[in-house]
């Protein structure tokens, strides 16, 4: 399901949401999101539950630590209210306590949203409705889908390098200063013959009659059909929606300010 | 804005795009790590800026080289839609992150006309990266929750961590590749080799 949605449109409907929840600093508009988001990726994917907990959880670490960060070090806005519990020299009082767990919980939603599109989504894909859809000229897709394919090439390189490297008697670095030197004996050679590829695909492309027009044909169409538009207004909807039932709860709050 | 580019040039941004795209998530494990350990006191994000440069470099590595219009911006932006094709935790949120760092750091050479291209105008764009993105970490993360002395002491760090990482290193990494002679066909190439000429007469 999820992944028959055309890919430009599926990342505006992860991407408007996310830039629309940072205006809200109180617990519970992120959290209705999050739980929309997990339950929209487990009822329409096939997304084993294993996989993307382990994507997930460093997010959860991460969350805590800047909710913690919040708890201890808020800003004006942020610092009223009763004294929860001190800590070293830190109060902690009850507005900076939800407020740090209100942007974890954030953070936490806008990871499940940009996995609910990774998870989904293939790249190739992607590149390809980004020039339909958005008009991304030709030579940049078609030059950064070359580059891409050459990923495990530059592995293998890599590989060749430190092979090459050890069979003439260089060893393992140790020290801050070797390392540093051992830095640039790979990242140099590495980034040269990438420079060395580019210009070589460049005179393939050219070669082979690629001009870059823009009205071009193409071999994967990607076209955007009603559901598409349907999948980006539930998710923009989902966002009022949440909006909506925070301030019914009484606990709404953007840019610091109560409703 | 590409229209004025050779195919050459577009593939090179692209090409670096993808590379710095492999090392920008690199470091984000780098980062994830340096929080671990920073966490307990309340400092956890700063494990990010320390390291923040790394994420610019790619924008002061190509704009060096091509010294063109937009050279900065797109390059940046590449790399961070590349990680989303990569599989990226950060999701397509990373592209519009891109594009801002990207944009601090054209700022930096627009204000030149594109025509200085010194260590000190480098090393601006790194700055430039390091505070547009800051001021987007203001709205997008929340830190508006923060106090001030901790807002101001992460953005130092930030900024510190962009002269140095994107602007300096940046700047070394390009000079040492000119040296090797594949950038010969592009505009960094060209002043590299008749600045040599010039030296061996």
């Amino acid at each position: 399901m999820l992944t028959s949605i055309n890919p430009t449109m599926k990342a505006f409907a992860v991407l408007i949401p996310a830039l629309l929840l940072a205006v809200t600093y109180d617990p519970l508009t992120p959290s209705i999101y999050l739980v929309f988001t997990i339950l929209v990726t487990f009822l329409f994917s096939k997304v084993a539950f294993k996989r993307w907990l382990v994507i997930f959880s460093p997010f959860l670490l991460l969350a805590v630590s800047f909710a913690w960060m919040t708890m201890l070090h808020p800003s004006e806005a942020f610092s009223g209210g009763d004294v929860l519990f001190s800590i070293w020299s830190f109060q902690v009082t009850s507005e900076s306590f939800w407020a740090g767990i209100s942007l974890g919980l954030r953070s936490l939603s806008f990871a499940a949203l940009s996995l609910l599109f990774i998870l989904t989504t293939d790249s190739t894909k992607f590149m390809l409705s980004l020039m339909q859809q958005c008009k991304l000229p030709p030579k940049l897709t078609f030059g950064i889908l070359a580059g891409y394919r050459f990923l495990p090439t530059f592995r293998y390189e890599l590989q060749v390098l430190r092979q090459a490297h050890r069979i003439r008697g260089v060893g393992r670095a140790r020290g801050m200063k070797e390392r540093l030197h051992q830095f640039r004996r790979y990242a140099i050679p590495l980034l040269a013959n990438a420079i060395r590829k580019a210009e070589r695909v460049a005179l393939a492309m050219e070669s082979k009659g690629f001009t870059g027009e823009p009205n071009r044909t193409h071999y994967h169409e990607m076209t955007i059909h009603k559901r598409d538009w349907v999948f980006v207004s539930v998710f923009f909807v989902m966002f009022f929606v949440s909006v909506f039932l925070s301030y019914q709860l009484g606990f709404l709050n953007i840019f610091g300010k109560q409703f | 804005m590409t229209n004025k580019w050779n195919l050459r040039e577009i593939v090179l941004m692209a090409i670096l795009g993808v590379v710095f795209a492999v090392i920008y998530l690199f470091f984000f494990t780098v980062g994830t790590g340096l929080t671990n350990v920073l966490t307990p006191f309340g400092l956890g994000p700063f494990g990010y800026e320390v390291i923040f440069g790394i994420w610019f470099i790619v924008s002061i590595i190509t704009a060096y080289i091509i010294r063109k219009p937009g050279a900065a911006l797109i390059s940046e932006t590449i790399a961070g839609g590349v990680q989303v094709l990569m599989g990226s935790p950060a999701g397509p949120m990373l592209i519009v992150s891109a594009l801002i760092q990207g944009l601090g750091a054209e700022t930096a050479f627009a204000a030149t006309k594109y025509r200085n291209f010194s260590t000190g105008v480098l090393v601006a764009a790194g700055i430039g990266a390091a505070v547009f993105s800051f001021i987007w970490g203001l709205y997008h993360s929340g830190y508006l929750a923060l106090s001030l002395p901790l807002l101001s002491s992460m953005l130092i760090v930030r900024v510190i961590s962009g002269a140095l990482i994107a602007g300096l290193l940046g700047k070394w990494i390009t000079e040492r590749l000119a040296d090797t002679g594949v950038l010969r066909s592009y505009a960094l190439g060209k002043e590299w080799q008749s600045k040599r000429e010039h030296k061996a007469s």
